[in-house]
This record gives C-alpha cells, structure tokens and sequence, in this order.
C-alpha cells in the first residue's frame, strides 16, 4: 500500500536508529535533523521502501544515505564487511555523482577514524574493514573499471546507464548479488521520459539477480503526483502495486519572488529601450548581490545574455555561461567557481536547473516565462542556502502574455499547484534493447521475462501481443529464414517458448548502443571551406535556400546542404530571417495554461462589471498578484483592450474562435483561442485543421502556440455552422486514426522514427567500432519509413513511434477530453469574425510553429505543386 | 509520358521504353542493399527487388519488350559480389527470363566482379560505352565517345521542390538535353532507398558525373517522377532560380 506520512519520528528516536559512531559524527557535524531526515533514519533502517520529496538544501541526499551508512558499519564492527555492493546510488548526472562521491566521503573516513581511534589494533585484530564508496560512470577510466572489478565498493554511485551496462556484465554482475539498497536520486527528471523507464526495466532485472530484499528508496525536489512517482520506484508483484512510504517534506522551503515588467510600455517602447531596461535590471542585481544565478529558456538566450551583460557593463570573467552546448571542462570550472564563491553571476538555460552542489545564491532571475511550475520552483529554489532561508527570486516578463503567465505561475508555485509528470506506458523500443539485455546472461521462458518486465510500473499493462510481436521482431521473424543470420537479435524457439543470446558479438553490440538518449545529428557549417559551427539535423530541416540564421554570435546565409553539411556564406543583413530558438522553446504544461485560463476568467469578469464594486475588486485581484507597478498597469491594459476590441476574453472553460486576417498576405486567419498546454493544442491543432481541411477542401497552413493555434486558410471563409459541426464530427471521430495519418507525413515522424529505431537497435549506431548515423549513412529515413510500413503496419518499431508521438510529445487522451467536453458544451465556444486580429491573438500569429497539414491525396498535391510551380516560372 | 517518338517514360516508374529497340531502360539498381546494411547493423526491410519487379511488372504491360537493359549499378558493394547481391541477382534475373526477356548490363562502378557470374544469371555484360541499335548506352563515370541517342545513369539525378510551407519535397528525376549535338537522357535511379542528387539546389560543382563539367545542368529539362506519376517540370536553371527566390 502507497502511504503517505505526515507526522514525523522524534530526533531521539530517529537518532536512535544509528549506531554509535555514525550518530557521533552526525552529532558533531550537525545541531539538528532537517524534516526529512525526521522521517527517513527510521524508515530506512527499518527496511521501508521509501519516496522522499524534500528541497535542495534540505539534507536530502544525507537523509538517504545515514541509515545505509550506519548498518553497513554495524557490519564492519561484526567483522563482516564484505568487499561486494551492498548500495547502489543513481542519478541522471554525472556531476552530481561526484558531488555526492565527495560528500560521502567525508562521513565515512571520520567514522572509521573514530572508531580506530578507540579501538586502536582491535580494528585489525577483528577485521573491522572501511565501508568503501565508488564512482562509476560513462566517465570512468577503464583503469578505475578494472579496479573496481577486483575491489567491487560497498556503495556504488552510479547513473541508468552505466547500471545497465554493469547488470549486463557477467564478471561484475556477481559483485550485485549481495544488494541491500537502491537509491533513485532526482527522480522527477526521470519518472517522466524513457531514460526513467529503461531504469525502472533495469532495477528490476537487478533486484531478480538479487536473493536478498532489496529497500528502494526514491530522492526529488518536486515531484507531483506524488503516488505515481512511489509506484514507478517500486513497481508490481504479481499484478498489484508494492508498498511505499512517502516523505513530503517538499512545503519546507519557502520563497519571494515577483513578476516585473522592464518598461511601462511593452508595445510601443522601441526594442532596444526594452532592452537597455532590462540590463540595467540584471546589472543592478548583479551588483547588490554576491553571486546572482540567471536563467534564460534557450542556450541562444544564454549566449546573448552573458555577450549583453559584457558589452555593456565591461563585465569580464567575474561572470560565466553554463548551458548543455559548453564542453563539460568549461561547464565544471564554472560549478567550482560558483561553489568557491569566486563568481559574481553565471547564466543558464536548464543545466544548473539539478541538483548539483553550485554554493550559495543570493538571488534567481529568470527572463521570460520558464512555461511551468514545477520548473519555476527548481529554479527559484536554487537560491538561498538553507532550506530555512527564503528564496528570492524575480521573473522578468518580455511581452504582456509572458507577463500573465509569469504571475499566474508564482501565484501557483505559491499555493503549491504544481505540473505533473506522466510515466511513458509501455515502449517498446526500451523494452527491445532490454530483452537482448535479458538474454545476453541466460535462457530464459518467454512467460517468465513477461512477468518480470510487467513488475516494473512502466510495463504493468504491457499488452502480451505487443510482447510477443516484440520477440518476433528480435529473432528475425520478419525477414526469410536465410536472412535472420544477420537480422536476428536474439535465437528464439517457438515451440519451446524459449529465447535466448545470438552470435558471439551480441555483447559487445549491446555495450556499445545501449542507451536511450537520442544521437540528434549534428550538421557541420561551412562557409566557403572553413567550418564555422554545428546545426542540429531538426533546424536545418527548417531552412531554405536564401534563410539568416545566427551562429556563434554571427549572421550566415544558408546556400545548400549535402549529406551532414550545410554550406553558407556570410550574410550582411541585420536580422536573422529564422529565429535561432526554433527548436529550443519550452513547452507550456497543462495545469499551468489552465491557472492562466481560471484567472483569465475571473480578471475578465470583475472587469465586465458594472457599478460600484468593479474598482475594487479589479484592484483586489491585480493586488494579490506578485506583480511590479509595470506588469500590473500592462496587464489590466492587456485584457482592457482584448474587451473592448473582441467584448470577450478566452478562458479555460470558453475557447474564443477568430476569423480574422493576415495584414501582409491578406488571407483569412482562423485563431483559436485554447489554451490548454504546448502538447494538447499540438494534438488538436492537427485535428482541427484536418477536418477544416476537408470542409474546404484546401491545404490548412497551421501555427501551433502555447495559447491557441492559427489556420492560414487562404481566402476561403468558416461559418458558425461549419465550427459546430467541426466539434461535433471531432468529437465522435476516432482522433488516433485521423492524427496518424497526418502524423505520417510530417518531418517529426521522420525524425522520431530514426531515434526509435535507434533505440530499439532497428540501426545500430555503433557497430564493429564504427560510429555511425543513419544521417553519416544519408539513409532518407522517408524511404526507410515507407518500406517498414509496406512491411507491416503494427512493426513494434513504428507502432512505439506513433504511441511516443501521441502520447509524449503531444497529449491525446486530454485532446480528446477538451473536444468531447466541447460537443457537451462544458467547454463552451464561440466564432466572431474581426477585421484585424484582436490583442490576445498577436503574440500566437507572429511567433507560430509552422507546419503543413496536407490533404490526402498525395498525387493531387504534387499536380498542385506542379501547377503553382509552372505559374511562377512562367 | 512521350519524350520523343521513340523513347516513352513509363507513367510513375524510374523506366524508360525504347520502341525501336524493345528495350526497357533502367539505371542504378543497387540490388543487395538490404543485405549489405543489415551486415552494417542498420536493418532495412527487403524492399527494393520487389518493389523494382513489380515496376518491370507494370512496365512490360501492353508493351513489346525483348530486352532489359541495366544502366550501370545492377548491384551495391565495390570489392565483391556479397551473398546477398548474389541471391537478388539471381532472383532478378530469373525474373527477367520468366518474362522472356534478355538482361543486358552496362557496366558501372558498383559492377566489379559480376562477370564471374555472367554465365549462371545469363547476363550479358559491356564493360563500356556500348551500341544498340541508334542508342548509346553508358553508365555515366566517364564522358561517352560515340553519337548517337546517349543513355546514362550514374548521377540519381533528382530536383527539390519547396512548397508553401517551406518544406523541401524531393523528386527523383530524368534529365534530358543534349551533349556535343546528340541527344542525351539521364535516367533517375531505381532503386527504392535511393532519394536523389537534387540537381536545382546543390551547386554544378558538386554533380558527379564528368558530362557535366561539359553541359549546363541548367538546360537541361526535368522530368519528375514519384506518387504514381511522371510530370515535367521545365528546366533545372527555372527550378534553380524558384528555389534560390524561396
């Protein structure tokens, strides 16, 4: 059973729990337990499998690690510290690793010193032994491997990774036979994606090695909800959730923090009167504090700041950039130098987002919207040391939606709303590189690894014909029986219901590809011959011949691109053509657009009345936001004119639909007013435009943002009539099919095809020791697609590409609740038609993601494009 | 559709009919890919023979047709024949005999080693540049000698398209113009994984073929072909200047 705790063991009893020199060396080291610490001594000296959500800061990593610290020096006092694994400790990041491998380190010398000290020669004489601790990660030198395989340390630290790689490994295998406890750190950023799932498959193949009990303990920030995330740390036994302790100690740090506006004017303030402002911000903050952490939401953004900041205040090496782009030496030396105190500000973008140890940080800055809570929280809680202290922290919003949405969230982090995380429900593509894993180390009877693979929460509903298409797709079974020598991943025998190892080499080809973080091919840059830089493969997919586009800080005009190089020149323009943020942007979540929708309802509505009462409570509502005068004379501004011009306000529970039209091209605009989050306006974007697509028989141009979507539907006209019946057919239509075949034809099926069939060893990116892309290969992966789907249209590798794209990327399941509650007018809509599109619209028509919704007909499409080409050429 | 009143580009298909001759034209087959990928652990499902019998298929119907003649590239590896292009060897061959027809190959870079075989698949092979009738077939590595109809392969010529969008649509392509006063046809390739060079958008320098150096690229007209359908788009510099003002 999943149980939450609430009230807390006394420090006496929970010291208690701790052996003699441990609680010595806590007692010395510390005045008092911190909360979570009041729970986890206890709970995990007495073998619970136990979540604990608590701040950074907050004596996390030591709440978890106490306990473990001490019996395994009970057993060093019994002289029966034996040199196996008796914990393994894993994070998502490598730095944090070391962090943690420094902080243990610590602890267990000074005890074992204090025990010498009063033991003297009796240590040797009873064969009391150092409880050891040991990194192991893709850095890890093989000297430090072969090491480790002598002298296996009794706490492991480790990453998904390198476990899977270790549980795969024989010789070392052994050294895990012994495991007493896993501790899962920062696990909401692995719950969530395929890297937490691929864990969830690999600490249950640990823990069936295993003879003993094995305690699980889960370590976050914030996570929510919290239920989910303990039943993906323990998984299933014969069909039902295991027990779990949850520790939320999470409300124990609080924070201040405001929304501010730059300028007065956000609209007819010149750009660079915006920006001059918003510098002198950061120089003033930067200044007042000793060390300020800024982060931005793109690696660009990053980039600019630091150059900004440089340039104009003659700032030098007293502050950094540290985003995922850096080299990790680069990225390290600003860690060190933020720990050391030694920098007067470092700007990111997510990377120092984790828990990673970077000292103490007067003040957060955060610019522009970071489009979730949760987020919001991480950020902002990097400041200020203690859990005790208060965090400090302020939001600078760039234009007047930013501004809503960034008070709306604090409000929100506030009032501890915060988003949720979805466990990815049975992939397949993780799930193939495990049962190659699996039948590396032994036979094994295909009902068995069912089993074991449905214990882990992520596969507890695995279908068994998605399974066994699964092992037919591994042994080959797709290709003739001469092929499979070469096609066949594993050797399986279907009469005897066995599967097992194919090939001598099969070990060493799963070492080298196992993982699930995509390769995302880079594109070199050249100008003339000289490399300038690398693209990922998604934006140069974007550019057309003639395109500006920003690199390193310079401006380059795309000419063409061959295989994995881009060819450029230099450009002499001003301003890129593509904004550089393309493929970087954050998404919106869900809870967080319906915050924004909920106050959107309640702002409009004191605005709408009439009489006494209005001021009033227009001022109550602006005064209990964490607004600065600017956000609040912007905001009341912002919606005042909304009202005027379209006498309604979009809300959560009323999507405003806008027939309007392009000022430039002077075609006829659809704006649908939704906001529900980037992924379900991704999911019904597309299913609107194909369906108005076929009402009008055109080719919908389609901009997807996180507060609506727009239609370019050329100078054909929408009626009311036509949006009701749009709902309806929508709402009674088998969406998955429909956004399937749309879906088909776009790039990002292309693109995640290639990763999915990466991960699911389709292409194996390292093969023989030759590192290769499809990319490297100039494979079209249009025409690799193509033939899978002749092939089979259930093929696990493209059936898990649609089931990743609907249900991860974009959010099927509340697109349809938001369209079945729309035909029950529980979501109630309205089209009116405007001459120029109406404020709340702008933001969505210049900054959409451009995407091409197709009529069916392929044939008819080529005959238009033909006919539109000889027109021009003509 | 009819490019000229002896040669016909088959509707849909990288094929081209030559009536006086009765041949069925093909470039650039590749056979064996799949095989030789997976072996680079990338597997591709076994399309591409089938895919290209079933063009012959459609190809051959309703027309008189003695001989098939590969271009150039019948198969895929350089320094041997690998059991996997054997085996689609001879499964296209036998093909071809089943439908009566004499194979003819035009030797082409990819082709090393395929004469040992020559006897067993009942091929005929050319080593070069090589008459039938007023055609002159070559697969296109070297500059072709004789007059006459010139055919070749070689290049996997294709144009790209962008539409509205902004979004690249790539179309294989035959390319037709002349060289030193004789007509010259380049055929697209023919194989399923083969996407193309787009000829409008990388720059001359970069096509492979020596003819080029020689022609324009740019005058030469480009016949599309892809979605079941086969559609000339006017010439490569008018669909270079579209895509440069995109």
């Amino acid at each position: 059973m999943i149980e939450h705790l609430e009230k807390p063991f006394s420090d006496q009893e929970s010291l208690n729990v701790l052996n003699r020199y441990v609680r010595g060396w806590f007692t010395t080291n510390f005045r008092e337990l911190t909360p979570p610490q009041r729970f986890a001594f206890k709970l995990i000296s007495s073998r619970q499998d136990t979540l604990i959500t608590a701040p950074t800061g907050s004596g996390k990593t030591m709440s978890g690690f106490l306990s473990i610290i001490s019996r395994l020096f009970d057993y060093s006092l019994e002289g029966k510290l034996e040199g196996k694994v008796y914990c393994i400790y894993i994070s998502p990041l490598r730095s944090l690793n070391n962090d943690i491998y420094r902080n243990l380190t610590r602890p267990l010398n000074e005890v074992y010193d204090a025990i010498v000290k009063e033991l003297g020669i009796d240590v040797i004489k009873r064969n009391i032994q150092k409880v050891s601790i040991g990194v192991r990660t893709g850095d890890t030198t093989q000297q430090e491997r072969r090491k480790q395989l002598l002298h296996p340390p009794n706490i492991l630290v480790t990453t998904p990774e390198s476990l899977a790689i270790m549980i795969n490994s024989k010789k070392f295998a052994e050294h895990l036979k012994g495991l007493e406890f896993i501790i899962i750190d920062e696990l909401h950023e692995l719950a969530g994606n395929k890297r937490g799932v691929h864990l969830s498959l690999s600490v249950e193949r640990l823990c069936e090695m295993v003879s003993n009990n094995v305690t699980r303990i889960g370590l976050g920030a914030t996570l929510s909800p919290l239920d989910e995330a303990a039943r993906f740390l323990v998984g299933n036994r014969n069909g039902k959730e295991n027990g779990c302790k949850i520790v939320d100690a999470s409300w124990q740090k609080g924070f201040v923090a405001q929304t501010i506006s730059p300028v007065k004017d956000l609209i007819y303030t010149e750009n660079e009167a915006i920006e001059d402002s918003l510098y002198k911000v950061l120089d003033g903050a930067i200044q007042k504090n000793r060390t300020t952490l800024i982060f931005t939401n793109t690696r660009s953004g990053t980039e600019r700041v630091i150059f900004n900041l440089k340039k104009r205040f003659k700032y030098g090496e007293e502050i950094a950039a540290h985003h995922s782009s850096l080299s990790r030496e680069s990225r390290m030396e600003v860690e060190e130098l933020l720990k050391k105190g030694s920098l007067k500000c470092a700007v990111t973008s997510t990377s120092l987002e984790l828990g990673v140890d970077i000292g103490t940080i007067d003040e957060v800055i955060q610019l522009g919207s970071p489009k979730s809570v949760t987020r919001a929280l991480q950020r902002i809680g990097r400041a200020g040391h203690s859990y005790k202290e208060l965090a400090k922290g302020l939001v600078v919003g760039l234009d007047r939606d930013d501004l809503v949405e960034c008070s709306v969230m604090l409000d929100a982090a506030k009032k501890r709303h915060l988003d949720s995380f979805s466990v990815p429900r049975n992939a397949l593509d993780v799930l193939a590189q495990h049962i190659i894993g699996m039948s590396l180390s032994q036979k094994w009877n295909v009902d068995d690894a069912y089993n074991l693979v449905r214990r882990a929460y992520p596969y507890s509903t695995l279908d068994r014909h998605d399974f066994n298409a699964l092992i037919e797709y591994l042994a080959g079974n797709y290709v003739g029986l001469e092929s499979r020598r070469v096609y066949g991943k594993i050797w399986y025998d279907e009469k005897e219901k066995m599967f097992g190892k194919r090939g001598a080499l099969a070990q060493v080809i799963y070492m080298l590809n196992l993982g699930t973080i995509p390769d995302e091919v880079a594109v070199a840059v050249f100008s003339g011959k000289k490399w300038v830089g690398n693209i990922e493969e998604e934006f140069l997919i974007r550019l057309k011949p003639g395109d500006i586009f920003t690199l390193g800080g310079k401006l380059y005009k795309f000419e063409y691109a061959k295989g994995m190089k881009c060819h450029v020149s230099e450009a002499h323009a001003t301003e890129p053509t593509i904004p550089p943020w393309y493929s970087e942007q954050l998404p919106l979540s869900y809870e967080l657009a319906i915050e924004i929708g909920k106050f959107r309802d309640r702002f409009a509505s004191a605005l709408s009345k009439k009489g006494k009462g209005k001021e009033a409570e227009v001022d109550a509502l602006l005064s209990g936001m964490p607004i600065d005068p600017n956000a609040r004379v912007a905001i009341l501004d912002y919606f005042n004119e909304q009202l005027a011009y379209a006498k309604v306000v979009p809300n959560d529970r009323f999507i405003l639909v806008e027939q309007t039209h392009d000022f430039e091209k002077g075609t006829t605009l659809i704006v649908f007013h939704a906001l529900y989050g980037r992924r379900v306006n991704d999911t019904l974007s597309r299913a609107f435009a194909i369906e108005i697509g076929e009402m009008l028989d055109i080719d919908v141009g389609m901009m997807v943002s996180d507060n609506g979507f727009v239609f370019d539907i050329g100078g054909k006209v929408f009626t009311r009539q036509q949006l009701v019946s749009a709902v309806n057919d929508l709402a009674s239509a088998n969406i998955t099919n429909m956004l399937k075949q749309n879906i088909r034809k776009t790039e990002m099926m292309k693109r995640r095809f290639r990763h999915v069939a990466a991960r699911g060893f389709m292409i194996l990116r390292n093969y023989k020791g030759y590192k290769k892309s499809v990319g490297k290969q100039q494979l079209n992966s249009q025409i690799l697609l193509k033939a899978v789907e002749e092939m089979d249209q259930n093929f696990p590798i493209l059936k898990e590409t649609y089931r990743e794209i609907l249900n991860d990327l974009m959010d099927l399941p509340r697109a349809q609740d938001v369209l079945s509650k729309m035909r029950r007018k529980e979501i109630d809509y309205l089209l009116i038609n405007t001459d120029v599109p109406s404020p709340f619209s702008h933001k969505m028509i210049a900054f959409g993601h451009a995407d091409v919704v197709m009529m069916k007909s392929r044939h008819m499409y080529l005959q238009r494009l033909h006919k539109s080409v000889m027109k021009q050429i003509s | 559709m009819l490019l000229t009143n002896e040669v016909e580009l088959i509707e849909g298909e990288p094929i081209a009919y030559i009536k006086p001759i009765k041949s069925l034209v093909l470039a650039d087959l590749h056979l064996g890919y799949e095989g030789i990928m997976a072996k680079q652990g990338v597997l591709l499902p076994q399309v591409n023979l089938k895919s290209m019998l079933l063009s012959i298929g459609r190809a051959c119907s309703g027309r008189d047709v003695s001989t098939i003649i590969v271009d150039g590239d019948i198969k895929n590896a350089f320094t041997t024949v690998e059991t996997a292009e054997f085996n689609e060897l001879y499964d296209f061959a036998n093909h071809v005999r089943g439908i009566g027809a004499k194979l003819v190959l035009i030797k082409g870079n990819h082709d090393n080693f395929v004469e040992r075989y020559k006897g067993p698949l009942g091929l005929e092979v050319y080593r070069q540049e090589t008459k039938i009738g007023d055609f002159d077939f070559f697969h296109g590595e070297e500059l072709p000698s004789s007059k006459g109809f010139l055919v070749m392969g070689h290049e996997h010529p294709a144009i790209g398209v962008y539409d509205d969008t902004g979004r690249l649509e790539r179309l294989k392509c035959f390319l037709f113009g002349s060289y030193k006063g004789s007509k010259l046809l380049v055929m697209p390739s023919a194989s399923y994984f083969s996407s193309g060079t787009a000829v409008n958008i990388e720059p001359k320098s970069a096509l492979l073929a020596p003819v080029f150096k020689q022609i324009d690229v740019d005058e030469m007209r480009a016949v599309a072909v892809g979605y079941g359908s086969t559609l000339d788009f006017g010439t490569v510099g008018g669909l270079r200047k579209l895509a440069i003002a995109r």
